[in-house]
């Protein structure tokens, strides 16, 4: 397996580190309220030390026992306002990242609506998934968890720094020769670990999907006998991630005891260099003692910052994904503004059409034809000939490439995608049922539109009466995909939700599938119903429902080899009328017997 | 905790590498706890006598002590981290093992998502409890007895006086973990809605932009979606009451000691080393407090995690080698059907019903009927992905339940309508498995698939990869693959289930002729509702609501005129478009 690509940079660490941030805009009041608040914390939770300091140089020194009594209620107070202060920040932050998780989440979930056709092909459902669940997730936890962490590092780093200063500056610049050798282990630890955990991410992902494709694909796995073999391959991605892993906590298991170590070193120096000055009687003992104290703290935030370093590679790599979703630019915008109340009349007309979903590879080949308003249309032609790419070139799934169509005489880049669609309605094979009630599955969004209407076109396309069937009527719940309902039921509840639309064209992808005959002649019926007086095309599947279009455009690779009225091809004695002569044949065979 | 005792053997392997981290995390503490023994020592010391010499001894001994850290903390991560990660890795081995032995009867009851989550967050948990659970349980069990020690010994008066707000702190962590378990609990349910509603957006996305439902379905999302963040902030709530009031808790403990300890102190009842050590040791008890709040809230995972895998360990396939007889299957043998029936359980109405068929070693069978009649079940009862409930499928007279599983799916080949493809190269997907396959063997079934010349277009030809990463298969190219895998088996026994359903006409009878010239010895079962495949089939069945309705050759159905007669009238078109087109 090829994994250079989930190793490759595709965005600089700090350029997506400052995409996000620019998600915490909206917020930025919120936002330095709470670093405030953070600050606030910071210092109080710093003055514990400084108050023992007091308590040794003042009080027990001085053996003076008067003063003690306030320093605790300082000390408490200041407990006190901590804890207020920390309760404040930690909500806050959280709430902003809720907010910015919210505003992420539906910016992407939006994002994935105007995608094409084309993305969807490209891209399992799985991976889009994980886009807007998990990695929004992720990225929540790095901007409260991982941000809060940053800063307050920082903040307890440098407020250490200072007060040290404050207490002694010539220890805290005895204390400083040990910041190099600190960074200097940082920066190689930073290296290693940040290649093996991209690395155990790569294996981690590669092990995931294998696991996944083979829990998929259990039957062909098992009928194959494959199994000793796949699990000799999981085995092999496994190891490979053990190692990386084993890597990983080698890493740590080094840089880890190196920053007690040179904590120790610090407070070494500390002793020595600051006991000699007490001996000397330049400082006071209780320095010491602070010094000491500053010093154990000192180091809890550079060890949590590397505890931490992996959740925040994940983010990164969590925002990077879902960066890139959000730069994929819309294929097919909608450069035309929508206009209300946009009506086609219905006359429908292609004009050299010219359409590929890979390049070259041409799948329309210069298609022209017209439909007059109310004509039917059925398309024939054998698989992979084109007919899908007519209906979506319709319905502007897809851009053309070359040529042009008109509804109306208005060229389709000249009116918005989504006035056009309103003005059709189509049909597929595969009859998609979501989860929910019968009744907004006939009408998906339309939630006005009133359960009378609903059941007289119900009625018209024959779907009422199974519908009525159920205890619950209109108000039966379905489980996704429908599981309950055959596919006859499915194509005639799909047939509703066309006509629901009020549309002007209709579009109907014939359903394959073999049906009884009572369903089948319900279906036929429907298809009557809806086709008429209005502009319909047809992709047609069976030999009956040529019967009863207008005209007639059969296909082959692409290019249009008859087209023209119904009557008129059946004088032409083409391709057309070889096929009604078989059908004729058929009737006549049936009558026979 | 049963559950736990069918984990302990993946431990007891590693025995040696745990008890050495076990004994490198007690150094290391026990070292940490003389640090502030030194201090107070060193603290004494320079108060009352102040020389210089005394220095170098106390920094010299802190020096020796922080190296004894450093291997002590080298060790025990090494050791405990590198043992949890390596019995993760076993558990996943056996797991994925185990995995691939159940069958098609326990594979139907679960979700893939839930086995993933298994394999992946459950397993997780379980390698933490394994790591840092027991790293954290032994490691604060040892540091809060030691300190609570030492602290007593340098004062006991002023020991009870500052554990006062301890106890407070592990009690409060109990009712924060349950709490926020409990509401994060919620939020985890939310969030598998709003994976729902993804999920389903998604798979019918082509309608809902075909209907222009974009808007109303952001706003339906919205709503899913501000419901997750309040749940969100419930939990927030709670935790972020969490953090600070530990850190109020300790704070008022070290008020305490600095208050009363300074009393003591000037009242001379401890030395000012001995006070600075105590406030060290009551700093050291900070992190073990909350660890054992941590190792409660990790347990408890770990345990639900070991509860999930052990269900999947404990599954057990129905579909087994059940003393198998007959080694071999003879080359070419007779297949029969006595009265089969079956039907998913007990309650649900039979899929198949008293189904009664021969085929003889060479001769084609036709299946037709109607979506949902049974054919595919068919086919799967004779792979043995089911047992029937009664009646008996037999090769050469022999029960198909005295072969081996294996030597049964070897005899067998079996195509799907929609074949499953591994995303590896399309050479990987038809040798699938059988790695001594040679180049030519390969290329001849690449040509008799009929994938010769989509081979050529593809970038990298037979080495392209499948999905994703690489090209997208047209439906027809999929099938196509899918018949060259099996036909490289060479079966005995072809069972093509609708496998030809995405095929142009030409297409389609070159194949046919294809397994005419060259599997011509080949039993074949042939599954499909377009009729210009099987017409020419020694015999053909309709099955009706799990019965055979109709049997014989394709003109005395025809002339029978019933259900086969009605298919084919209508699906002339489909035919004389081939014959035209």
């Amino acid at each position: 397996m090829n994994n250079s690509e989930d190793l490759r940079d595709r965005y600089k660490d700090l350029i997506l580190f400052k995409r996000v941030l620019i998600h915490l805009k909206p917020y930025s009041s919120l936002v330095s309220l709470a670093v405030l608040l953070l600050l606030a914390v910071s210092i109080l939770n710093l003055s514990g030390p400084y108050l023992t300091k007091i308590v040794i140089d003042d009080h027990i020194k001085e053996g003076n026992i008067n003063g003690l009594d306030v320093i605790a209620a300082i000390y408490f107070a200041v407990l006190i306002f901590s804890f207020i202060f920390q309760f404040s920040q930690t909500y806050l932050m959280q709430y902003i990242g809720q907010k910015v998780m919210f505003d992420l989440r539906s910016q992407v979930f939006s994002h994935l609506h105007k995608m094409s056709f084309s993305y969807y092909d490209k891209n399992p459902i799985g991976k889009m998934i994980t886009r807007v669940v998990n990695d929004v997730e992720v990225l929540n936890e790095m901007l409260t968890s991982g941000l809060i962490l940053i800063f307050s590092d920082l903040f307890t780093l440098f407020g250490i720094f200072f007060v040290m200063l404050y207490l002694d500056w010539k220890i805290t610049l005895v204390v400083c020769i040990v910041f190099p050798l600190l960074a200097i282990a940082t920066r190689i630890y930073r290296i290693r670990a940040r290649d093996a955990l991209r690395k155990n991410r790569a294996h981690v992902s590669e092990l995931n999907s294998y696991t996944e494709e083979n829990l998929s694909g259990m039957d062909t796995v098992q009928c194959f006998n494959s199994e000793k073999h796949n699990f000799r391959k999981f085995f092999s991605i496994n190891n490979e991630r053990l190692k990386e892993d084993l890597r990983t906590v080698r890493y740590n298991a080094f840089y880890m005891p190196s920053i007690d170590f040179f904590n120790s070193l610090a407070i070494g120096m500390v002793i020595w260099y600051g006991g000699g000055r007490f001996v000397q009687d330049e400082i006071q003992l209780g320095v010491l003692v602070a010094f000491i104290q500053y010093l154990q703290k000192f180091f809890e935030p550079v060890r949590d910052l590397a505890e931490k370093f992996n959740i925040i590679q994940t983010a990164m790599a969590s925002s990077e994904r879902i960066f890139e979703l959000l730069d994929t630019p819309e294929q097919i915008p909608s450069m035309v503004p929508p206009k209300n109340g946009f009506k086609i009349k219905g006359k429908v007309e292609f004009k050299n059409v010219w359409l590929s979903y890979n390049e070259n590879q041409f799948v329309l080949k210069d298609i022209s034809f017209c439909l007059e308003k109310g004509e039917s249309l059925a398309i024939v032609g054998a698989t992979g000939s084109g007919k899908s790419t007519i209906i979506n070139a319709l319905c502007r799934f897809y851009e053309i490439n070359k040529g042009d169509i008109l509804f109306d005489g208005k060229s389709i880049k000249d009116i918005n995608k989504f006035d056009l669609r309103k003005q059709i309605a189509l049909v597929q094979q595969d009859v998609f049922l979501f989860s929910g009630k019968i009744i907004d599955n006939i009408r998906l969004g339309n939630v006005q539109m009133s359960q009378e209407e609903i059941k007289s076109i119900s009625i018209a396309v024959n779907s009422h009466n199974f519908i009525n069937n159920f205890p619950l009527k209109y108000e039966q719940e379905l489980i996704e995909g429908g599981g309950s309902i055959s596919s006859g039921q499915r194509q005639l509840l799909s047939f509703a939700r066309a006509l629901a639309v009020k549309p002007q064209i209709l579009v109907l992808d014939e359903a394959t599938s073999s049906v009884d005959m009572d369903t089948e002649r319900q279906i036929k019926n429907g298809i009557k119903e809806m086709t008429r007086g209005r502009t319909s095309i047809i992709i047609a599947h069976r030999l009956s429902t040529l019967m009863y279009v207008d005209k007639v455009l059969v296909l082959k690779n692409g290019k249009i080899i008859e087209f023209g009225k119904r009557n008129e091809l059946l004088q032409q004695r083409g391709v057309f009328y070889k096929l009604c002569q078989a059908q004729i044949k058929s009737e006549q065979f049936s009558a026979e017997q | 905790m049963n559950n736990l005792k069918s984990f302990l053997p993946y431990v007891s392997k590693y025995r040696r590498e745990f008890l050495l981290g076990i004994l490198a995390l007690i150094v290391t503490d026990a070292m940490t706890l003389v640090v502030p023994w030194v201090i107070k020592e060193f603290i004494d010391i320079i108060s009352e006598m102040p020389v210089k010499e005394q220095i170098l001894k106390y920094v010299l001994l802190l020096f020796l002590i922080s190296l004894g850290l450093m291997i002590g903390r080298y060790g025990w991560r090494k050791y405990m981290f590198g043992l949890s990660r390596k019995i993760e890795f076993d558990i996943l081995n056996d797991l994925f093992k185990h995995l691939l032995s159940l069958d098609r009867f326990w594979y139907q009851k679960q979700k893939t998502g839930d086995l993933m989550s298994r394999a992946t967050n459950d397993l997780r948990a379980v390698r933490e409890f394994f790591g840092l659970g027991v790293l954290i349980l032994i490691d604060a069990v040892f540091v809060i007895i030691m300190a609570v020690v030492m602290m007593s010994f340098i004062n006991v008066d002023l020991a009870l006086k500052v554990f006062i707000p301890l106890p407070f702190i592990s009690v409060l962590f109990f009712f924060f973990v349950r709490e926020i378990g409990n509401r994060h609990k919620e939020v985890q349910e939310h969030l598998a809605k709003i994976t729902e509603r993804v999920q389903e957006n998604l798979s019918g996305i082509r309608i809902l932009h075909a209907f222009v439902q974009e808007e109303y379905e952001k706003e339906k999302f919205e709503k899913l979606n501000l419901e997750y963040i309040k749940k969100n902030l419930r939990v927030t709530q709670i935790f972020g009451l969490f953090t600070p009031t530990m850190v109020f808790s300790m704070g008022i403990a070290s008020m305490i000691s600095l208050w009363m300890g300074g009393k003591a102190v000037i009242a001379e009842e401890i030395t000012l080393g001995s006070f600075v050590a105590f406030n060290g040791y009551l700093m050291l008890l900070s992190w073990p407090m909350m660890g054992i709040g941590y190792v409660f809230n990790l347990t408890q995972k770990g345990l639900v995690g070991m509860e999930r895998i052990n269900e999947v360990f404990l599954a057990k396939p129905e579909i087994v080698d059940e003393g198998v007889k007959l080694l071999d299957i003879p080359n070419h043998g007779e297949l029969e059907l006595s009265k089969v029936s079956f039907s998913y359980s007990s309650e649900e109405d039979k899929i198949l019903n008293g189904i009664d068929l021969k085929v003889l070693p060479g001769q084609t069978l036709g299946i037709v009927g109607l979506i949902g009649s049974g054919k595919t079940t068919l086919a799967q009862l004779i792979l043995r992905f089911y047992n029937p409930i009664s009646g008996e499928i037999l090769i050469d007279g022999n029960s198909i339940r005295d072969f081996s599983l294996h030597s049964l799916r070897n005899y067998i080949g079996y195509v799907s309508q929609e074949p499953f493809l591994f995303s590896t190269s399309i050479r990987n997907n038809i040798a699938l498995g059988n790695e001594d396959i040679s180049d030519s063997e390969i290329e001849k079934i690449v040509q008799i698939a009929g994938l010769d010349s989509d081979l050529k277009i593809f970038p990298d030809h037979i080495e392209t990869l499948v999905g994703e990463k690489g090209v997208t298969l047209s439906g027809g190219q999929k099938q196509r693959i899918a018949l060259a895998r099996t036909l490289l088996r060479n079966p005995k026994l072809l069972i093509l289930d609708d496998s030809f359903s995405n095929l142009d006409s030409k297409m389609e009878e070159d194949l046919l002729q294809n397994l005419k010239k060259y599997y011509r010895n080949t039993t074949k079962i042939i599954i499909s509702h377009r009729l210009s495949v099987i017409l020419n089939a020694d015999n053909i069945v309709v099955v009706d609501n799990g019965a055979i309705s109709e049997q014989g050759s394709h003109s005395q159905l025809v002339d029978l005129g019933g259900v086969y007669a009605e298919l084919f009238r209508n699906q002339e078109l489909a035919k004389e478009m081939k014959i035209i087109l």
